[in-house]
This record gives C-alpha cells, structure tokens and sequence, in this order.
C-alpha cells in the first residue's frame, strides 16, 4: 500500500497539467477545458504541426516534450486511458500549420481508433492530418498478437527526430515518411522487479516474489510472458541488448542511439550502472552509441523497471536529432 | 421534377424519434452489451441523443438538413465516451455533408451512408463479419445504393432497416474479433451486437419509433 499524493484519483491528471504549465508558462500553454497543452514557440520555418498524446502516467512524456523543436501540442488522457477524441481534435486545430498536422501515436487500439476520429473530423474540415504509428516494443513482436508491437520508449527519439525535422521545414509527407522509416529502425526492450501502485487503491497491479522480475514489460504496468530469476545487471544487460541488436542489426558504419530509461522508481545509481553495461556490449560488437540519454523519460507511474531502446540513424536522422531544442524535459 | 428530399424538418422529426426509440430501449440494449461487451452501450447511446436533443433545440425551426445532422456528429463526437457512440459521430457528420444543397435525398443517404461506412472501417479497422456495427451499416449501404434514383428518402430508409436488421442477426452466428467482445470467443455466438442493434434502431425510426427490441431480435434477444 502506498497512497498517491493527490487531492482524489480523478483530480491526479488535471491538476498536475495545471501546476506544469504554471512550471513551465514560459514554454507551454494549458487548455483545461479541452484538455491539452500547446507550445508557446515553434520554429517559423516549420510547416506541419506535430501532435501526441496517450494515457497519463508516463512523464514526462508526453507533455514534457512540447515546446521549441520537438512537439506542438499534446493530449494527455487519464491514467493509462487514450484520450477522448475531442481533445485530440481540437488540440489538432490548434496545432495545425500550413502543410497540416501530423499525429505520432503509440500503437494500442484505444489510441488508434480516437486518433483515427480525430483524423477524420479534420479531414471534413479540410485539414490534412497523417499518421506516424510508434510501435517499437520487441516484447509484443509475436505472430500470436494480433494488436502489433506496442508503443513504447522509442516515442520519445521519433519525437525529437521529427521535431528536428519539422524545424527543417519538412512537408507532411517527408515527415510521414522519415518517422515510418525511424520507427522500423528502432526497438525497446523493458524489465521490472516490482509493479506500479495504482493510483485509485495504492495497491500494487502485480505481486512479483523477491528475487523475480518480470522480463519484457510493457509501460501500463501489464504482466511480461516471462518471469525470471534476477541476476547480475550485467548478464541482463546483455541478454536485452542482445536481443535488440539481433532485432536491428546495424552495420558497422552506422550511428546508434541509445536510450536508457527509468520507468518510474528506479535510482539514478543504477540506471548509470545500467548505461555502463550497455556501452560495454555495444563496445564488444563494434558499436558506438553515437547519442544517448540516462534518466525517466516514458516512464510507467512508479513502476520499479527500465527499458533499454537502440535506435539506428540513418541519413540525416542524427542532425535532426541533434537540432536545438527547448521543451520542460528535453533542452539542448 | 423535383428528387424527393427531406427537408430540415423531416430529418430532425427521424432524429427525434431516434432518440425515442433509444431511450425506449435503453435496458435492452444494456442487457445485450453486458453479455457481449463492457455494458456502457445503452448508457454511451442514450447520452448521445440527449446531448444530440439539446444542440437540435438549440439550432431552431429554420436548420436545414445538413445542420440538423450536424448537430448529431457534434454531439455524438464530442459528448460520449467509449468506442461505438463515435463512430456514430462519424456517420452522421458524412451524412451531415451529403445533406448539404439540395437536401437529404436519397442519393444523398446512400453517399452519406457508404462515406460514413468507410470512415468507421478506416478507423476501427473492422471488416464485414468482425461482429461489430459494420455488419449491419454494409447491407444497409447496400440497399440505399440499391434504392436510389427519385426513391423517396422514408422508403429508402426502409429498405436500409430491412437490411440493417438482417445485418443484426447474421451477427449473432458470428464470433467477435475486436473490443472486449473478442476475449469471450464463443460465449458470444448467439448474441447479436449492441452495435449493430444501433443502427438497425436508427434506419428503423425514419418510420417510427422502436419501442422494443424483442421482435427483431433472434430468439426474443
């Protein structure tokens, strides 16, 4: 049992968006009515706004990344609930520039289908929408699973990527196009050793024995279909960054991105250690990450776990990367 | 000669005796949804046409067709949660656009219906035979292709509920593959769709009101 700070579990999301933009007023703006957040500068150069949204739960995406080079606008939903397609409609008005809006949507049905509602009440208002679907969890890459792989840690290097290359006055199409390719480029593997708390009961959503995690999690505190014995971070290390570069299979002369990443309550201590691990692999096989970051960026409330995300950058996709950008999460 | 139409009047008194029938059969279609799926469909329906009824009111005696089932996207979009009542946004707003000139005739509610029918299978990625509202919006479309020409819009609308109710009950043999319907695989065969029972009342109601779902439903629903 471990109760929320929280005034009630309906007031968890708004109140939290309200104290962020009161945060960061400098950078975004709060519609508390239609429930979203909007930048306050985009680049004048760029064409096609860029939208995202899901569940709440995962700070500091997605309202985290909104504001100078990366996102336009974001849709946070309850926790863990895609949002409402209204609020996705008229953030997309909002955020819509001359070439259109484009949605970068995390693959679970709830979000597909209101993103898809969205889409189509703006095409009847005449306003080109396209869609960038995230789905780079290798966990769920299973013929057995109809849904597809889930959306998951990459969300937030496709979103940076695309903010860069937006600022670089890319049309919807280009963008469409660039942010399928990095997708298909990118995957995510997570573990935990313990669940979240929901935020309702302050009960955990799984009970793991001591000693156990689960191996291939995904960022709604869902179960893994493995269970194993925790071992030394180094052997789990290599058996995840195995497993993406067996997934990827980069040449040699290509540039990695890597994203170490805290899913809610793991320590800054291990997630370096964690880092450390992963540069030994990539340095065993040749690799180097030519980028990276350490730390919580798509996070699943305090669910004690990390997700390790490789992401091959092709042409040009590491200057986008590497364009400036300026959002309450993301600053360089 | 003049193709039959209905004007703004005609299309909010069909809407209003939507709402009838909806609110007549609210239990019923709760009943359906909690044996197939999460139960909020009468809930998610019933709230549609009442926020759809306020909106009506609001836009007066002088809305035209267009505007009329405008009001309805809007209200079915905007007000109600879940996956269903929205998609019943998207029909009306490509109805809405077909009604827009010369008035809804019935080329016009065979264009809105196919358009409608397309938006909701682009979003929902359901083909004909997933058990869901598609079955009964596919042969609906069907029979108002079939129908138009100078048919008058009440009979087209007939024939779409004739089509639609035959739609219903093909999806009771029919085992689910999306919503929460899908994770009861057989336990559901023998139970229409709440859904498609949706449209079904809507075409029905051009007509009249539906005051009870058991004559059209197989085995007494």
């Amino acid at each position: 049992m471990a109760r929320y700070f929280e005034n009630s579990a309906d007031g968890l999301v708004p109140d939290a968006l309200s104290g962020f933009a009161r945060a960061h007023a400098d950078l975004v703006e709060y519609d508390p009515v239609d429930g979203y957040v909007t930048a306050r500068h985009t680049a004048p150069g760029r064409r096609v706004g860029l939208l995202s949204g899901g569940g709440s739960g995962h700070e500091p995406m997605h309202a985290g990344y909104v504001g100078a080079g990366m996102l336009d606008a974001a849709c946070p939903g309850r926790v863990f609930a895609s949002p409402h397609n209204r609020q996705i409609y008229r953030a997309s008005l909002a955020a819509a520039r001359s070439d259109g809006v484009l949605h970068i949507v995390k693959n679970y049905t709830g979000d597909r289908i209101n993103f898809g509602i969205a889409a189509e009440r703006l095409a009847d208002h005449g306003i080109t929408c396209k869609r960038v679907l995230v789905d780079d969890d290798l966990a769920s890459d299973s013929e057995e699973i109809a849904a597809g792989r889930r959306g998951t840690g990459g969300t937030v290097l496709v979103e940076k990527i695309l903010g860069g290359a937006a600022d670089a006055g890319l049309g919807i199409e280009e963008l469409t196009e660039l942010g399928t390719a990095v997708v298909s480029r990118c995957r995510t593997l997570a573990v935990a050793s313990a669940a979240h708390h929901a935020p309702s009961t302050g009960e955990r959503a799984f009970d793991l024995p001591a000693g156990e995690l689960e191996y291939g999690v995904g960022i709604h505190g869902e179960r893994a279909d493995r269970t194993r014995p925790q071992e030394s971070v180094r052997a789990l290390v290599e058996d995840m960054a195995g497993a993406l570069l067996d997934e990827l299979r980069p040449g040699t002369d290509e540039p990695v991105v890597a994203l170490v990443n805290g899913l809610g309550s793991v320590t800054s201590l291990e997630l370096y250690g964690i880092f450390g691990e992963l540069g030994q692999v990539l340095d065993a096989r040749g690799i180097r990450p030519a980028r990276h970051l350490v730390g919580d960026y798509v996070t699943a409330l305090d669910m004690r776990g990390f997700s390790l995300t490789l992401l091959v950058a092709g042409p040009a996709v590491l200057d986008f990367y590497d364009a400036p950008v300026h959002t309450p999460a993301l600053r360089w | 000669m003049t193709t039959p139409a209905f004007d703004g009047t005609l299309t909010r008194d069909w809407m209003h005796r939507f709402a009838d029938s909806v609110y007549a059969t609210e239990a019923e279609l709760t009943a359906l949804d909690q044996r197939v799926g999460d139960g909020d469909f009468g809930t998610n329906l019933t709230a549609g046409v009442r926020a759809a009824g306020h909106l009506l009111d609001a836009g007066g005696a002088e809305a035209g067709p267009s505007e009329t089932l405008g009001c309805m996207a809007t209200a079915f979009l905007d007000e109600i949660g879940g996956t269903s009542g929205p998609l019943f946004g998207l029909l009306f707003q490509a109805l809405s656009r077909s009604a827009s000139g010369n008035g809804l005739t019935s080329d016009g509610l065979a264009e809105g219906v196919e358009q409608g029918l397309a938006a909701i299978r682009r979003v929902g990625d359901a083909a004909p035979g997933d058990k869901t509202l598609v079955d009964a919006l596919t042969p609906a479309a069907a029979a108002l292709r079939g129908a138009s020409g100078g048919t008058p819009p009440d009979r087209a609308l007939s024939l779409a509920a004739d089509a639609a109710w035959q739609g219903v009950h093909d999806t009771a043999g029919l085992s689910a593959r999306m919503g929460r319907a899908s994770y009861l695989g057989e336990r559901v065969t023998g139970i229409p769709d709440p859904g498609a029972v949706g449209v079904a009342l809507l075409f029905a109601s051009a007509a009249g009101p539906v005051h009870t779902l058991a004559p059209y439903l197989p085995g007494g629903g």
